[in-house]
């Protein structure tokens, strides 16, 4: 087995020199520069997809809720009466007489 | 230490001239490492450009410049992986041409020395490639840095963030693995020979 342990060493050490670190081609960096413009854009067009989502469902919900709520608003009975109107509503009599400086 | 720290720190907050020169310092040693890892010339360099570009990406995440090789041998380590992972259909089928490449190791070593120094080259990088392609993706990439790239425990402590003691004992079982398959090449290669030579005879 250390045979083998030494051959096996031996056999790392000749691959190494085998493959030696390769030149990198002319248009390596244009190319990596394409891919990372590429990535940029797209993660870009990602986020304006999304935003124009956001957006159009936003858009589509105020309408959604001003359907359904402006005719709920407009249903619901309407007080212009102050507070002072609707007392002497419930108490005429007497509030009439207070006001009148009637007091018995 | 390629590139100095200031450089780096140019590099990270988003000077594109700066990681351009980044690149160029690294990019000869890590296609080397990616040669070595994945054993098919052609695809070197799109996968040193994934790896650049990765890193591109994820510069603003290092913390300090002095992890920035370790951290740049991960982003390889981990390029060259999903790079195995996709093909490993193809690599098997590579593999079950193996017997065509132990008799060709059994006509090397039949017909004696090979006058060319070239040859032997790629047959070593052949043979250590179907080796290689005999165990896993982890067992194969830990191995390459190690024996071929000459990474220290320290330095693969790094790269794995794992514990010297972890890292000893995965080392010691990849290469255990590397050892059979070696040793059953070995034999099936001599038997090719032995076979060729009771043909002849």
């Amino acid at each position: 087995m250390d045979r083998m342990d030494d051959k096996l060493d031996a056999l790392w050490s000749d691959y190494r020199e085998a493959c030696p670190d390769p030149e990198p081609g002319p248009d390596f960096m244009p190319k990596l520069w394409q891919r990372i413009e590429a990535q940029r854009a797209a993660t870009t067009s990602v986020f304006r997809r999304l935003t124009a989502v956001c957006v159009a469902a936003t858009a589509m919900l105020t309408l959604l809720m001003a359907m359904v709520l402006i005719p709920l608003v407009q249903r619901l009975p309407v007080y212009s009466a102050s507070y002072v109107d609707e007392l002497t509503a419930q108490h005429p009599n007497t509030y009439v007489d207070i006001l009148n400086g009637d007091i018995r | 230490m390629l590139v100095d720290f200031e450089l780096l720190g140019r590099a990270r907050s988003g000077d594109d001239g700066a990681f351009n020169q980044v690149v160029q310092a690294y990019r000869k040693r890590i296609l080397g490492t990616i040669a070595r890892l994945i054993g098919k010339p052609e695809d070197v360099e799109d996968v040193g450009q994934e790896v650049f570009l990765r890193l591109y990406y994820s510069l603003d995440q290092l913390r300090t410049p002095e992890v920035f090789e370790p951290w740049l041998y991960r982003l390889t380590v981990n390029a060259a992986y999903d790079y195995l992972r996709r093909q490993r259909r193809r690599q098997e089928s590579r593999m079950s041409d193996l017997s065509e490449q132990q008799v060709m190791l059994a006509d090397a070593a039949a017909g004696g020395k090979r006058r060319d120094e070239e040859q032997r080259k790629t047959k070593v990088r052949e043979f250590v490639q179907s080796l290689l392609g005999k165990v896993s993706e982890e067992d194969r990439i830990l191995l390459t840095l190690k024996e071929v790239e000459g990474l220290s425990l320290k330095e693969l402590e790094k790269v794995y963030r794992v514990n010297e003691n972890a890292l000893k004992v995965r080392l010691f079982r990849a290469r255990q693995r590397v050892l059979k398959a070696y040793e059953a090449e070995t034999n099936k290669a001599g038997a090719a020979i032995a076979d060729k030579s009771g043909r002849e005879v």
